[in-house]
């Protein structure tokens, strides 16, 4: 029996889809293939639509931007009868992921970082205790099994200029119970998730004051600073900046982590960048497990200097 | 009437510790291939986001809403530990919903349990979760529990108010805060985001040791099956790690090897 394969792509903005729903894309057409079944999208009407055929969609389910999400997808799942329902990374794993599969009597698992064929079923690894670990789980309900992808666990497909396919556009009911009062306003400026270089920093910093160092370093490569928890929770850095398992996913070319132990948490944040560099004063803090590059050294030091020499290199440039 | 709010919280091997034992390479596993060895050493604690929710709920008692607390939680014997704690911070009823099923990896029976059990108390019109366990980081019970008791649910909350005839919800995402209405019954999730849970005082600690939980048997609770996964086997992944160190003299010379280390790897900008 081949088995269909849904993804969920609605991390999108007006030029297109996000890097969290191509790796999704990416990550069902694996399984659709393996499989023998189809690859349909659900997207955002739009440039994402068309972006999600360029990708390989067999079928693109489309719907308005702000209507309802769990009715659409719900609906999508029914129109579509897929058996595996790929739902990209963000908001809408909390939210949406588990109430889909309770209503459709299926399973969930947040957090992917790999799956497993088995026959025509699969299996799911998920990160637990905030990467620390791993469990791989069981579906053991006959409806859709519904996974959400850890970042990085998919690969996005290559994109087939101008291929077009058949668009169902899905007009769902929306949910009363929620109102929303006041939007959220859209970040202006750059955001952390698309930064090229972010430098940030940790409880090594010891005080407050000293984040402008990570401010100032990061200005200086053209990036964008980030904090661990740790010091946002010490009201040091803004929520914003948090990286980490509850904070930015960021997928930079480098990452500059200083003051900071590396814990998994964190980690789970920043460990898909290109480049990671450590410094730290303690030889055996775990980030130098996951570090490309290292220097142990106090930060406090060695950030100043760093932020001299970019400035003077950036000046030459 | 009292709104009648209802904390759950989970108790969780403390992440911290399974975290240590992680990068020590002391984090084995049992001949099940279920569970960790560890899980008499590292202590097992409040979920931390279920004591957010927690303080959550005794925020919404403090702007002046006449409310009723229950803590609820769904284990075996040792998580009545989280319900003395909520006790200790201000709930005035605890609920123990007894499941020798000594994993909790399953959100969907879980969630199943719990509705149960708020079904049986009645007159429940808020639940109070955490955003996720810090086990399983699956963040699947608030969803599953709200569809079980066809309930509003928000998700992420930063900030938690009682309205007339509802709540009104700050929620953390993406793109920064929204705030939402959301009508009764509702599940709420909170994040760290509403900032440090009280500690217990010294009178709240006497007052708790005074109570006993309510006792709910999972046999009764639950009919038909409810689960949706299972945990196969745990494992630690390897984290390889090959990490070039920059020497140097001093920082000044460390700083700019390592700024060309960066650069000839092309990472960094190509000057
Ligand atoms: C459920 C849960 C979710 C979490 N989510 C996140 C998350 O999203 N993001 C996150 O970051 N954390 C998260 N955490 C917290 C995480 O586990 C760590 O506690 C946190 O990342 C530690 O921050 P830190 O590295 O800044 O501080 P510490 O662990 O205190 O480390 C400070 C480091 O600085 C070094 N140091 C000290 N002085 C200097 C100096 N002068 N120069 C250089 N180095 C120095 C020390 O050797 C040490 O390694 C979460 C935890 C839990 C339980
Ligand atoms: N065994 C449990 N008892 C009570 N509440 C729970 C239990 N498991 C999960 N929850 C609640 O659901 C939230 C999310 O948990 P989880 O879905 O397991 O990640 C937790 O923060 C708790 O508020």
């Amino acid at each position: 029996m081949a088995t269909d394969v849904l993804v969920v792509a609605t991390e999108a903005s007006n030029d297109g889809l996000a890097r969290a729903a191509t790796e999704a894309i990416g990550a069902g057409a694996r399984l659709a293939g393996a499989l023998g079944g189809e690859l349909w999208v659900l997207a955002p009407a739009g440039v994402a639509a068309s972006e999600a055929a360029e990708l390989g969609a067999g079928r693109v389910y489309t719907y308005a931007p702000g209507a309802e999400v769990l009715s659409t997808v719900t609906e999508a799942a029914q129109l579509s009868s897929s058996r595996i329902i790929v739902v990209n990374r963000g908001a809408i794993g909390l939210d949406v992921a588990a109430r889909l599969a309770a209503r459709l009597s299926g399973g969930c698992v947040l957090g992917v970082t790999d799956v497993i064929v088995q026959g025509d079923d699969i299996e799911a690894i998920a990160a637990i205790y905030g990467g620390a670990a791993r469990a791989q789980f069981r579906f053991v309900n006959a409806g859709p099994r519904v996974i959400s992808l850890a970042p990085g666990a998919g690969e996005p497909p290559a994109r087939q200029q101008g291929r077009t396919t058949e668009v169902v556009h899905i007009e769902a009911a929306g949910d009363a119970r929620v109102r929303v009062m006041e939007p959220a306003k859209a970040a202006e400026g750059p955001r952390l998730e698309d930064a090229a270089v972010v430098v940030s920093g940790g409880r090594g910093l010891r005080d407050g004051e000293n984040y402008g160092l990570i401010r100032e370093l990061a200005g200086a490569l053209g990036g964008m600073p980030g904090a661990s928890r740790a010091i946002v929770d010490d009201g040091w850095a803004k929520p914003a900046e948090q990286v980490g398992l509850t904070g930015k996913i960021v997928t930079p070319d480098v990452y500059f982590a200083a003051g900071i132990s590396g814990a998994s948490q964190h980690m789970a944040g920043c460990s898909n960048a290109r480049a990671i560099v450590a410094i730290n004063t303690d030889a055996t803090a775990p980030i130098f497990r996951y570090a490309h590059f290292g220097i142990v050294g106090d930060c406090l030091e060695l950030l100043p200097e760093l932020i001299r020499v970019a400035k003077e290199r950036a000046a030459s440039g | 009437m009292a709104m009648h709010i209802v904390v759950a919280a989970k108790q969780v091997l403390d992440p911290e510790g399974v975290n240590s034992y992680a990068l020590w390479g002391r984090l084995t596993v049992d001949e099940t291939q279920r569970s960790f060895t560890v899980g008499d050493v590292i202590p097992r604690i409040i979920n931390a986001y279920d004591e957010q929710a927690m303080e959550a709920a005794l925020r919404i008692r403090d702007s002046g809403v006449d409310c009723r607390i229950t803590a609820l939680t769904v284990g075996g014997g040792a998580a009545t530990d989280v319900l003395k704690r909520c006790l200790a911070m201000g709930a005035e009823d605890a609920v123990h919903v007894d499941d020798t099923e000594s994993d909790r990896a399953d959100g969907f029976r879980t969630a199943a349990l719990l509705a149960a059990a708020v079904r049986k108390m009645g007159d429940v019109d808020l639940v109070l979760c955490g955003r996720q366990g810090s086990d399983y980081d699956q963040g699947t019970v608030p969803g599953v529990l709200a569809e079980l008791l066809d309930a509003a649910l928000v998700t992420v909350a930063a900030d938690v108010r009682a309205t007339e005839d509802g709540v009104q919800v700050v929620r953390v995402t993406p793109q920064g805060l929204e705030t939402v209405e959301a009508t009764l019954p509702a599940v709420v999730s909170v994040s760290n985001e509403i900032g440090v849970a009280r500690a217990p005082s010294a009178r709240g600690m006497l007052d708790a040791r005074r109570k006993k939980p309510a006792v709910y048997d999972s046999a009764e609770l639950l009919t038909g099956a409810g689960g949706g996964v299972e945990v196969v086997r745990v494992f630690v992944p390897d984290v390889q790690g090959h990490c070039e160190m920059i020497e140097g003299d001093t920082p000044a010379e460390r700083a700019s090897r390592l700024l060309d280390a960066l650069a000839k790897a092309g990472v960094l900008g190509g000057h």
